[in-house]
């Protein structure tokens, strides 16, 4: 038992402290294994879960049902019933759509992309972040779906036999969606539940019902902690994650296609797909950071999820807000310097025009807001960050409803210049979409291990035999496997 | 689908035969001895005896009709579980029929070709043979065949509000209607039709105490007034706008809606045409803002008291109480040299609105000047009228007139309020009303007797020149109601009693139906060398200002206009004219009171805010619609709105503005207006931006690139000025683009900017062609509304010095026609991830309905917005109420029907899908209509020899044979439609000329509609009022 290191503050709570001779804890208060799986996964062993939780989850489980009572509406009397007209004929559902799969981003950029630059810190949020990106994915993909005037032929997208004899358009952005969202979902899903076998095995484990067992015990898949079980394990995790880096790229990039590739002003822009990939990685770590205040607070994971993970997701806010801000000025500055009309005009339109005021939301919510990261005291304030992070999630919907509507709503004729405005449906659609999130978010917390127990423990400093605070990520040939042998072998 | 043999293509195209009538056809005698006329197949049965005898047989029904005088049958569709054993002669199942007839409008009779499929009146086009038509149509003629299948329209007699019956009011009306006529009183609607007056003679003849009142609420009577004094009796003015060279127009919106409108716009598009460098001039003067002003080279907003001012006449401005400003007095000068230079080509025409002073002063001009005889012509008119409709009110109320006859029309709503016409008929013991609606009138009368539409009776009329034109039914009577001429034959007592009977002996008391002159005169619609004008020398007595209309002083006025979309309100149930937009506003389903933005400041009122207009003791509140050019303190107010009656379309749509009129106010009145806080919702096509806002100033940057003209200077010294206005850089697609090689046709569109009046006549023919849905009020304030093709309508202004616009500063109004300009790289195609929109090997831009999802992602990559979104099944959804949660409320077009059928299903083009919810759709450059002769011109070509094929290996088609439905009814012929591969086609030729353009071209999409631009004709050329100088 060596004693918990300190800080230079000298609070055992506090792991944000700089500096350079000591590697700052990840895991805090906690000294062995065996405890760290105790508390985790107190989060779905304890005989009751806080009074919060069922009430979190009647009010989101009201509003997926609301969700599904208002897409049968939809499909029963047109899409009419959404605000969408000529010209604005995407609105509320596609900004949805690009929100979604935005906040869908982070998921596996942390999993994937920090897993590959073996950022230490990621283990602690992976899980829920990679859950929150299969939610988001699928309350995105649902949009897309019930956008279209006819829904019942959704599957047409789909490049399937089907008796006309005919493949989907091939030119089409939309049907690249379809590849790039379904990909990214797929591998997402994968990923996300590969990463869960040990842990599901752990749960299987200790649970002591049987119907928790069977199931549990059906989705470990006969995961026994065996070192060839570890060796494999490392091996398809380290593939994946290789795959599912260019995704992090790709599906942003593609889903910024379905605009950049028309020739509308405003959206006809070579800047979209870099400007969507950190737009939605910005807005990804804004709803990481956004779940994980609260969960760490009501489950008790403040030992895990460490100031410093927090301060780490700012610093990354901070970047990929900046990115975004500078892609909003270069939008305005190419718009001038084309030296095209239209496209000039679009901009000052977005800026002055009918919709300044979402634009200025944006604005003050995406570029100006997560200045205040600059400060270390923004950066350790629960209070701070955790608003920000909400207005970073205002702000990126209305990013998305920026370029959508107001792109739309005022293209080449100036006699189709058009006003939109959102029916209720639209409004309790988008809200109901949080109700399914949020139902699915709940239920996982409760029911599969909400942080990486296995890769957690890698992390700690009890994982290095060598006692240097060095982490076995750092040693070459050497796998988180060897790491979990070490524990069992104590 | 039945294949076409040559005789069929022959006859789609080639002949002026191409339509035959009933008469004809019922007895297989064509009068053309030419096998042209029949479509496949008929010419082989007219081959053997055998089938002849079929062909009787089977066309008993139609033999009938040359006996009982009922033509056409009624045909409700039908599902056929077995195919005709015996097909009848002369019908082809899917192969429409087209047929001449006529109908009278306010007076003017318009001469019409009805296309029929499978028995059903499905479209109306002009009658070319119609010397006001020539084979164009206004919006009122395309939208009266929805009239045919209203759902609302009188099915039965009534008296009292019961049902009644047609004997039951024939034995009333021989039992019961006073001997001589005493105490009666005949309302009818001035008509131009023979028949009409004939019986109106035999009533008069057997009731002779009777009074006749001929009413109609846009009754020119100024002219008849200013006219009667210039030449004695009842004359109408008939003009001839192609061969003025300057045509002076005050307060006349001719080229606006009305029973003139084709004949005018086709005239004054003449005059437009730039031959040797030189081209009419349209000087304006005008209170509002119409359609002629917005064409107009010269043009002045005047408050209508003062325009009389403009004419330099001692006679009138001794009369008038009114000082020009140095500007005007400038302006009338010139406008007064360039009359006098013009000679015998100068024109004067007055509108309804000014006094009888001016009508005969113009008069007096024009003949002056020599122009009577070259650009105006005088035609006696016949008038019924005994007395006028303020002689019979003020008779019904001392009680000399106990009972009322009113023939048609819809005198309780549309007269002046001060009358109070609907109290009277109330009060009165006998009334009888004949009308198409069970409308206001008929619930104020006792008797209500249902009218025929005059697609279901025979009738003749005469057109402006006076030729004779005869209409022919296409159908028999769906609610078995009752021609104006057949009820008055029925209240005169006469023995003979049947439309096509009484039309008949008309034309020729001696000729029976198999006469040939009659059988010519209803083939053609027209009968020929039947024109009666005349140059009558203009009567020099001195005539003073009148007291039968009154001028109000300057000050807030209500200016009284027709409406253009429901004319006197007679439209008014019309869907497609509710929902047509108004060519200057773009105001749809509603009448607003329309004034200068100036005017609109200094009330503090914004579109949509409550006004309050009193005039005398009368009250309207109407909400506000500022547009640019209208005079300052002018309200003006378009009739017709306002119904109370319960028509499903038309109930709650605009405000009855009759009420402020009186008797001798009638076009315009002193009005105090105020401000009432409230607002409401005025569903415009357009969007309203400030024009100093951000997307004000930006339309204003971008109307010279997408709207583009030139003064007549700029043209003779350039005749490209069009191409040097956009800066199009060399530009290469990122895909391959489609070469069309070996395309046997290349189809385009040519559109005229400088013809084109905005007379909507193109939009309401794409409607009754393409099975287009109206959406109703709601869904057209969300921006949903379906036309295909649309009239953009934009204000350019002035700049001050600090480059902002200035309302004031009218510089012009431009007017373009938009539809699908099917683009060669068509931006909507390559995003649409089912290919639901392709083109076809002819270039055409196609769309496959039942292959659409709807992701509606090419309309967002449509430059030009002319896609469409059925975002409801709209054909089911109840056009102007508010539809409740499930918005599928039925239900106008499907389950509003009589016995069980659809009505309003009866319209349809068999020939066009209809289009479910969730599907895009656009304009198809009337694909329908392309395939038609394209399959027949095929059929043809196989037949002939190899030599033959040999020539012509890509198959032409005749230029001009394929008409779109625009093209067709367009007036001016601004569109024309064609094969862009024949090099000597008339649209290869347009576009080849220097002043065609291509909007947007810098997108490098390639359209195949391009746009010639405007030229205008204001008299310092070099700076033209009209944005010239952009």
């Amino acid at each position: 038992m060596t004693t918990v290191p300190v800080n230079e503050l000298g609070d055992t709570n506090v792991n944000t402290g700089e500096d350079p001779q000591q590697r700052a804890q990840l895991v805090l208060n906690h000294e062995d294994f065996g405890s760290v799986t105790n508390e985790i996964l107190s989060v779905n062993e304890s005989p009751k879960p806080p009074k919060s939780w069922y009430l979190s989850l009647a009010i989101s489980f009201s509003m997926m049902s609301m969700l599904g009572v208002l897409i049968g509406y939809l499909v029963f009397t047109g899409v009419g019933v959404w605000g969408n007209n000529n010209p604005v004929a995407w609105g509320y559902p596609i900004v949805n759509f690009v929100f979604w799969v935005g906040i869908g981003h982070a998921g596996t950029l942390i999993s994937a992309i920090l897993f590959l630059f073996r950022q230490k810190w990621r283990t602690a949020i992976n899980r829920f972040a990679e859950a929150m990106t299969i939610f988001a994915v699928i309350c995105a993909g649902i949009f897309p779906g019930i956008h279209i005037g006819r829904t019942w032929l959704a599957y047409w997208l789909f490049p399937i036999p089907n008796q006309m004899d005919m493949w989907p358009q091939f030119r089409s952005p939309l049907l690249w969606d379809v590849f790039a969202v379904g990909t990214y979902f797929t591998v997402s899903l994968l990923f996300w539940y590969l990463g869960m076998v040990p842990d599901l095995a752990t749960m299987r484990d200790r649970t002591k019902t049987k119907v928790k067992a069977i199931a549990y015990g059906i989705f470990s898949l006969g995961w026994r902690g065996s070192m060839r079980h570890w060796h494999r394990y490392e091996r398809a995790y380290l593939l994946l994650a290789a795959l599912a880096t260019p995704l992090v790229l790709s599906v942003h990039s593609v889903v910024s296609f379905d605009f950049a590739v028309s020739q509308l002003p405003g959206w006809h822009t070579t800047i979209f797909p870099p400007y969507f990939v950190a737009g939605a990685i910005f807005s990804g770590f804004a709803m990481v950071m956004t779940l994980a205040i609260p969960a760490r607070e009501l489950w008790g994971l403040k030992n895990f999820i460490t100031m410093r993970h927090l301060e780490n997701m700012c610093k990354v806010i901070l970047l990929t807000g900046s990115m975004v801000g500078y892609a909003y000025s270069m939008e305005f500055f190419i718009a001038w310097y084309s030296g095209e009309i239209y496209e000039s005009f679009t901009f000052i339109n977005r800026a002055f025009g009918p919709y300044g005021w979402a634009y200025w939301i944006m604005v003050s919510c995406n570029v100006i807001t997560p200045q205040i990261f600059w400060f270390k005291k923004a950066r350790n304030s629960i209070a701070i960050m955790f608003i920000a992070s909400l207005l970073v999630n205002v702000g990126m919907w209305f990013e998305r409803f920026v370029i959508v509507v107001t792109s739309l709503a005022n293209d080449f004729l100036p006699s189709s210049w058009g006003i939109y405005e959102p029916t209720w449906v639209d409004v309790l659609t988008f809200l109901g979409s949080f109700g399914l999130f949020m139902t699915f978010f709940l239920l996982f917390i409760r029911y599969l291990p909400v942080l990486a127990i296995a890769e957690i423990k890698a992390i700690m400093p009890k994982a290095d035999p060598h006692g240097h605070g060095h982490s076995y990520y750092e040693m070459e040939g050497e796998t988180a496997a060897s790491a979990e042998a070490a524990k069992e072998d104590e | 689908m039945p294949s076409m043999n040559e005789s069929n293509q022959t006859e789609s195209h080639e002949g002026r035969m191409w339509w035959r009538s009933i008469e004809e056809a019922s007895t297989g005698k064509s009068l053309q001895p030419t096998n042209d006329e029949f479509p496949e197949g008929a010419n082989h049965l007219a081959a053997t005896g055998e089938d002849r005898r079929h062909f009787l047989k089977i066309m008993g029904a139609s033999m009938a009709l040359a006996g009982l005088g009922v033509a056409g049958c009624r045909r409700w569709p039908k599902e056929h579980i077995v195919p005709y054993a015996h097909r009848p002669e002369g019908t082809m199942p899917g192969i429409p029929e087209h047929f001449a007839s006529c109908f009278d409008f306010d007076g003017f009779s318009q001469g019409v070709l009805v296309t029929s499929n499978d028995g059903r009146p499905t479209k109306i086009e002009g009658n070319p043979e119609h010397p006001d038509s020539l084979g164009a149509t206004d919006a009122f003629t395309q939208a009266a065949i929805l009239d045919l299948y209203d759902p609302d329209r009188s099915k039965k007699v009534t008296y009292g509000g019961e049902d009644s019956s047609l004997i039951a009011f024939k034995e009333w009306v021989s039992a019961y209607l006073p001997k001589k006529g005493k105490g009666i009183a005949v309302l009818a609607e001035p008509s131009s039709s023979p028949t009409y007056h004939r019986m109106r003679r035999a009533f008069m003849q057997k009731h002779s105490e009777a009074m006749w009142v001929e009413y109609s609420p846009l009754a020119n009577r100024n002219q008849a007034e200013g006219l009667r004094h210039a030449f004695g009796g009842d004359w109408i003015p008939v003009h001839d706008f192609s061969k003025a060279t300057m045509i002076v127009s005050l307060d006349a919106d001719f080229l606006g809606a009305g029973p003139m409108q084709v004949a005018n716009t086709r005239g004054w598009a003449e005059g437009r045409k730039v031959s040797h460098g030189k081209m009419s001039r349209l000087w304006m003067v005008e209170s509002g803002m119409s359609v002629t002003g917005s064409k107009a080279d010269e043009r002045l907003a005047m408050h209508p008291a003062e325009i009389l001012a403009i004419l330099q006449d001692e006679d009138i401005n001794a009369a008038v109480d009114s000082t020009l400003t140095a500007e005007q007095l400038k302006w009338a000068e010139q406008l007064k040299a360039d009359f006098n230079a013009a000679g015998k080509h100068a024109l004067v025409i007055v509108g309804e609105s000014q006094p009888p002073i001016v009508h005969y002063i113009a008069a007096r001009l024009n003949e002056l000047v020599g122009a009577v005889g070259t650009t105006v012509t005088y035609r006696h008119v016949e008038s019924g009228s005994t007395d006028t409709i303020e002689d019979a009110v003020s008779a019904m109320k001392n009680g000399t007139v106990q009972g009322a006859i009113i023939i048609g029309g819809n005198p309780a709503f549309n007269t002046p309020g001060t009358l109070d016409l609907a109290t009277q008929l109330e009060a009165l013991p006998l009334s009888i009303h004949l009308s198409y609606y069970n409308n206001e009138t008929s619930q104020a009368c006792k008797w209500h007797v249902n009218k025929s539409h005059w697609l279901e009776s025979w009738s003749d009329g005469r057109s402006a020149d006076g030729t004779i034109c005869i209409g022919q039914p296409l159908i028999e009577p769906l609610f078995n109601g009752l021609s104006e001429a057949e009820f008055i034959a029925i209240l005169a007592g006469e023995s003979t009693t049947d439309s096509h009977t009484l039309v008949r002996i008309t034309f020729n008391p001696k000729a029976d139906q198999w006469n040939p002159e009659w059988r010519t005169a209803v083939h053609d619609g027209v009968v020929g060398n039947t024109s009666s004008l005349e140059a009558p020398p203009v009567n020099r007595n001195k005539m003073s200002m009148s007291d039968s209309e009154t001028l109000p002083d300057k000050g807030m006025t209500a200016v009284f206009v027709p409406s253009p979309s429901v004319w006197d309100g007679r439209f008014a149930n019309n869907g497609w004219m509710q929902e047509l937009p108004d060519t200057i506003t773009k105001l749809t389903w509603d009448n607003a009171a329309l004034l200068s933005p100036m005017t609109a400041e200094s009330l503090g009122v914004a579109q949509g805010d409550m006004l309050s207009i009193t005039v005398g003791s009368n009250t309207i509140e109407i909400a506000a619609l500022p547009v640019p050019g209208i005079a300052n303190d002018c309200f003006i107010l378009p009739l017709g709105y306002g119904r109370t009656f319960a028509g499903r379309v038309c109930s709650g749509a605009g405000v009855n503005v009759y009420p402020l009129r009186t008797a001798t106010n009638v076009w315009s009145a002193p009005a105090q207006v105020t401000v009432t806080g409230a607002s409401y919702e005025l569903a415009t096509t357009q969007m309203h931006f400030g024009v100093n806002t951000t997307p004000g100033k930006g339309a204003q940057e971008r109307i010279p690139l997408l709207y583009r003209e030139g003064t007549l200077d700029q043209y003779n010294a350039d005749h490209g000025f069009a191409q040097h206005v956009g800066h199009v850089p060399h530009s290469l697609s990122i895909y391959e683009e489609q070469q069309f090689e070996g395309a046997q046709y290349k189809w385009g569109m040519s559109i005229d900017l400088s013809t084109c009046t905005g007379c909507n006549a193109c939009v309401a023919a794409c409607h009754a062609e393409n099975n287009i849905p109206i959406v109703g009020k709601d869904q057209v304030l969300v921006g949903r509304e379906m036309h295909w093709l649309r009239i953009d309508r934009y204000f350019t202004f002035g700049q001050d010095s600090h480059g902002d616009y200035d309302v004031e500063q009218l510089a012009g109004v431009a007017i373009q026609p938009v539809t699908c300009h099917h683009c060669e790289n068509a931006p909507c195609e390559e995003v649409c991830p089912v290919a639901a929109t392709v083109h076809d090997t002819d270039g055409l831009n196609v769309m496959v309905y039942n292959r659409c999802v709807g992701t509606r992602y090419c309309s967002n990559n449509c430059p030009f917005k002319v896609r469409r979104f059925n975002y409801f099944d709209y054909f089911r959804r109840d056009p102007l109420r508010s539809t409740g949660m499930l918005q599928v409320q039925p239900d106008y077009y499907v389950k509003a029907q009589s016995g069980g059928k659809t009505l309003r299903a009866m319209q349809f083009n068999p020939d066009v899908t209809v289009r479910m919810r969730g599907v895009m759709e656009k304009c198809t450059y009337c694909t329908q209509r392309i395939q038609r002769v394209k399959i027949a011109t095929k059929n043809a070509w196989v037949k002939r020899s190899d030599a033959q094929k040999a020539a012509d290996p890509r198959v032409s088609i005749q230029d001009g044979a394929i008409v779109t439905a625009c093209e067709q009814a367009c007036p001016a012929g601004a569109i024309v439609f064609g094969d862009l591969l024949d090099k000597e086609s008339r649209v290869s030729k347009l576009h080849d000329e220097k002043r065609s353009y291509e909007m947007l071209e810098e997108l490098n999409i390639k359209s195949r509609t391009k746009y010639l631009a405007r030229v205008t004709n204001p008299v310092d050329g070099a700076v033209s009022t009209e944005g010239g100088h952009h």
